[in-house]
């Protein structure tokens, strides 16, 4: 297996880590960078789990992308969004809406979240529902976590403004 | 008690922030130097058929292959990795027939993926490429997909102890004609003025719990078994685990992590025989199992597929005077808790409705299938698909409403409960019919919708049900309770009880702070530890709130109480006159007269000797409360949904608009985690009744073992959705909570089946009910829409 000598900007720290060329950055991060809080939900870009953001607005399955190709890129996962002890307003609406039960879904659908309000900053209900699919969550119904993507719009719009 | 300061709040959860930083930590986070990983060798080539030679030596001379096992390098001892066949006493087990015959390597390869050997590398990636080097020569045997196959004469045997593969069926030793129920129903359907009958069909549905299974076990230096597990029942594991390998309970130690949800499919054990065979194989060694998602699907139990066959009887004016019923269930390739679920399926029957005369009959057959169990309703779900819709027909027959029929008929305070023993302790289901109603517009829209025209047809249906609030009188049940108080006047209560993610560890400190009556920040939880905590059954039958809170509520009592009898014994009155504001304890009507608890509590541990006197500074000894509780009732939730929804008849396609559930529990201790359960098990039972089922081909080979294949809800297919939380007060449940865990996912189930009724004029007697199955119906009837 070849191996590639890469460096990975997680949550504004840079990484230099040798991966294998098989190796996802799901993998990458759990195993080879100690951060736990991507989750592995089944490994084949189904549940959206391993969400990860890239430079600040995509969203992408982690557990999809292959390590040696996120060279130089700026990735963040939910353990990156808070400021010191501030938590994101997405993180905060979760926490306001009661949006999570067994929490393993939360990290990958808070970055969603992140990144459908980075491209839309004011979704309507049906683009929040919309912009979830590919992210499952067995515990919830989604109704909370709709609440919440647009409870944190509002908040985010304020501090915008 | 007065007015309640934590109690009926929608307080922040106490594990949300870890879980929205991503911190909380789940089996598979857990780490340790020099950790081997563990991989079990499956069998698919075949659903059936016996090893007749297994040659691991290819795999072993892998490099970074640390062991192979086959199904003799692990114990031979047999096991049954339910849990349930621990809560019925020894004789009680004996009459229900419950065995262990489960291998953790098998040389019968009952289902696709059962598994045959295992691989301990130093890598995943390793054991992965070893495992696939396995050789291994099958004698194929006839797969048996339905209980009319695996039951025919010749066919081969699952087991010895369950001859022609009935694995179970009501015992004649409990219920007499192997049936339960009362009245003469042959009787009573000569006299009845309409009756009607069908069969049904309810699919294998899959918990589908986001975190996949992992394990890490360890067998250390000092000779313990130590084993991570995100399991639902921690106690009973321990149990079971100590019992396989012939170790005292002292020597084996459950660590329950963060569990990523569960609905049943946890109860038990799934993969923990295995790893801990494993890591008893290298001792030293961490082993941790990482479950691929496609092998849950195979390995952990999932809805018993169910056929069921019902005939009920009514007077012209709707009276309800007899039904009988017979559920026969797929029970997969193993026992596990082969007893419970077919009787079950009949107690929520006998629970609902008012017949005169009832009989039902419920038997389970292997299959080679993976194997069923618990998810969440047991039973229930099942018995709302078949029931909500014959009484739904007999109500078409009959010309009566159906929401009157059922605000008529069902049962209520006062009436035998579903296990027909023990009476119902509060029924508020007429309060969530008018109330459901009301908020969806009921009446406006079933009248609506009664003439429509065109290709797009919108249904509204009902459906009411009851579940439980723990085992009790059934089978087990056991909680035990200790509180010790800090010297700061803080609390640690320790507690077995399970948070699958329904967010039970919230309401639980919810109920010891209110108890103590002290803030929460100042009670600390202790759970998933099995040194430190004593005996649980662990999270199913929706127990937790209503057993676990109220023996976190006694302790909490208790050690209230001596804390009060020791400040009555320093301000020299009664106990009775005194009370708590926070921390400090006053004398009722003379505030002045007050002493502080923390003093109390830190002179009790920091007892130093008062240079002065030569005596005591204070009382003496850390304020400790412990119960083992056990409840002597049970007060089971009643509860109705109501959905609104289209079928595009050209489509077959259904669109949910809209539901709206209501449910008598008594009390919310913490008003959004009752929605949340609520709202959440909507979208397990519209799954139901919709989209999900496994298939397997011919071969027994499971063919949608995957989230793309295997439909579940998404957040663009969820209906609009309204949570009526109807507070009653029982008499029996701690501050009058009654369960609302498993509740939710029964009757979205009937409710959806009735309204697709009402849209197209056809009931669905075979669930999921698929756009397929709605056009062939359509086509079948050569029905036309204009």
């Amino acid at each position: 297996m070849s191996k590639h000598f890469v460096t990975l900007n997680v949550n504004g720290e840079d990484h230099d880590v040798v991966v294998a060329s098989n190796k996802t950055l799901l993998d990458v991060l759990r195993d080879q960078l100690n951060m736990p809080e991507t989750k592995y939900g089944c490994g084949t870009g189904e549940c959206g789990a391993c969400t990860v953001l890239v430079e600040d607005f995509t969203a992408i399955n982690s557990c999809m992308t292959l390590a040696a190709t996120m060279d130089g890129r700026k990735i963040t996962t939910a353990a990156g969004l808070q400021k010191g002890n501030e938590l994101h307003p997405v993180q905060q609406a979760f926490i306001d809406k009661a949006a999570v039960q067994c929490g393993y879904c939360t990290p990958g659908m808070v970055i969603k979240s992140v990144s459908l309000l980075a491209k839309n900053p004011n979704p309507t209900e049906q683009e929040i529902r919309e912009g979830l699919e590919g992210s499952i969550c067995r515990c919830t119904g989604y109704l909370k976590i709709v609440e919440a993507v647009a409870a944190a719009s509002k908040a985010m719009a304020g501090t915008a403004g | 008690m007065g007015e309640l300061k934590t109690v009926g709040k929608s307080i922040e959860r106490v594990d949300i922030r870890a879980k929205v930083c991503g911190t909380a930590v789940y089996a598979a986070d857990i780490k340790f130097p020099g950790m081997l990983h563990g991989k079990v060798v499956r069998c698919y080539e075949h659903a059936h058929a016996r090893v007749k030679r297994l040659d691991l030596s290819a795999a072993a001379k892998v490099p970074g292959v640390i062991k192979v096992l086959g199904p003799k390098d692990v114990t031979t001892k047999k096991y049954n990795q339910s849990v349930i066949d621990l809560m019925a006493s020894k004789t009680e087990g004996q009459m229900l027939g419950d065995i262990e015959e489960q291998s953790i390597f098998t040389e019968h390869v009952k289902f696709y993926g059962d598994g045959i050997a295992g691989i301990i590398a130093i890598s995943e990636e390793v054991a992965e490429r070893a495992a696939q080097l396995v050789k291994v020569e099958y004698e194929p045997l006839p797969v048996y997909l339905t209980p009319e196959e695996s039951g025919a004469p010749d066919a081969v045997q699952f087991t010895p102890e369950k001859p022609g593969n009935r694995a179970f069926q009501l015992p004649e030793a409990m219920f007499p004609g192997n049936a339960l129920g009362w009245g003469d129903v042959d009787k009573a359907f000569e006299e009845a003025d309409l009756v009607i009958e069908d069969t049904f069909y309810t699919p294998k549905q899959k918990q589908c719990q986001m975190e996949p299974n992992s394990y890490v076990a360890l067998f250390d230096d000092e000779g313990r078994l130590n084993c991570w597990t995100s399991g639902q029942m921690p106690k009973l594991v321990h149990e079971k685990l100590s019992r396989l390998f012939e170790l005292p309970m002292s020597r084996v130690k459950i660590n329950q992590t963060v569990v990523g949800g569960g609905f049943g499919a946890r109860l038990g054990m799934v993969l923990e025989p295995e790893v801990c065979a494993m890591a008893l194989a290298v001792p030293g060694k961490p082993v941790k199992i990482q479950q691929p998602r496609e092998e849950d699907w195979l390995t952990s139990p999932s809805r018993h597929p169910s056929r069921y066959w019902m005939k009920i009887g009514f007077k012209k004016d709707g009276t309800p005077v007899a039904i009988d019923a017979k559920s026969v269930n797929f029970k997969g390739g193993y026992y596990l808790d082969g007893s419970a679920l077919a009787s079950t399926t009949g107690f929520w029957l006998q629970g609902m409705y008012k017949f005169q005369n009832l009989r039902y009959k419920g038997e389970s057959y292997f299959t080679n299938q993976p194997v069923c169990g618990a998810f969440r309703g047991y039973g229930n779900p099942q018995t709302n698909f078949v029931l909500e819709q014959m009484i739904e027909r007999a109500c078409v027959e009959l010309n009566l409403d159906p929401l009157q029929w059922r605000r008529k008929w069902h049962k209520e305070t006062g009436d035998l409960s579903w296990l027909n023993a023990t009476p119902y302790t509060s029924c508020a289901l007429n309060e969530c019919l008018d109330r459901g109603a009301a908020a969806i517009g009921w009446e406006e829209k079933r009248k609506k919708y009664a003439n429509q025209t065109g290709t797009k047809r919108r249904g509204i249906g009902v459906a009411v049900g009851n579940h439980t609030s723990g085992a009790f009188p059934m089978i087990l049940e056991h909680t035990t309770c200790t509180v010790h108080l800090n010297e700061d006047a803080s609390a640690t209560v320790l507690v077995a009880c399970s948070d699958l993610g329904q967010g039970s560890h919230t309401t639980l400190r919810q109920i010891a702070a209110e108890t103590l009556g002290w803030p929460i920040e100042d009670v600390r939880l202790e759970t998933g530890d099995s040194d430190a905590n004593g005996f649980d059954i662990g999270a199913h039958a929706s127990r937790t709130l209503y057993v676990g809170g109220a023996a976190v509520m006694k302790a909490c009592q208790d050690a209230r109480g001596q804390l009060l009898d020791r400040a009555a014994r320093i301000l020299k009155v009664n106990r009775d006159e005194l009370d708590m504001d926070n921390k400090t304890i006053y004398v009722e009507g003379s505030p002045e007269r007050s002493v502080s608890a923390r003093d109390i509590c830190r002179v009790g541990i920091y007892n130093f000797v008062d240079h002065a006197t030569g005596l005591p500074e204070g009382e003496m000894g850390q304020i400790q409360a412990y119960v083992s509780y056990k409840p002597e009732q049970n007060s089971p939730p009643f509860f109705a949904t109501f959905v609104e929804l289209e079928v595009d008849l050209e489509t077959g396609e259904v669109e949910l608009l809209e539901l709206v559930s209501s449910h008598d529990i008594g009390k919310a201790i913490h008003p959004a985690i009752c929605e949340g359960q609520m709202e959440g098990g909507a979208q397990q039972g519209l799954g139901m009744a919709l989209t999900e089922e496994t298939y397997f081909n011919e071969k027994g080979f499971a063919t949608n073992n995957s989230f793309t294949d295997y439909k579940m809800l998404g957040a663009s297919d969820m209906p609009r959705m309204t949570s009526i939380l109807v507070e009653n007060g029982d008499p029996y449940g701690p501050f009058g909570a009654k369960s609302v865990g498993e509740a939710g996912v029964v009757t979205p189930v009937g409710a959806t089946a009735n309204a697709i009724f009402q849209a197209t004029g056809i009931q669905f007697t075979q669930g999921p009910i698929t756009p397929e199955k709605i056009l062939r119906a359509i086509r079948e009837r050569g029905q036309t829409y204009v």
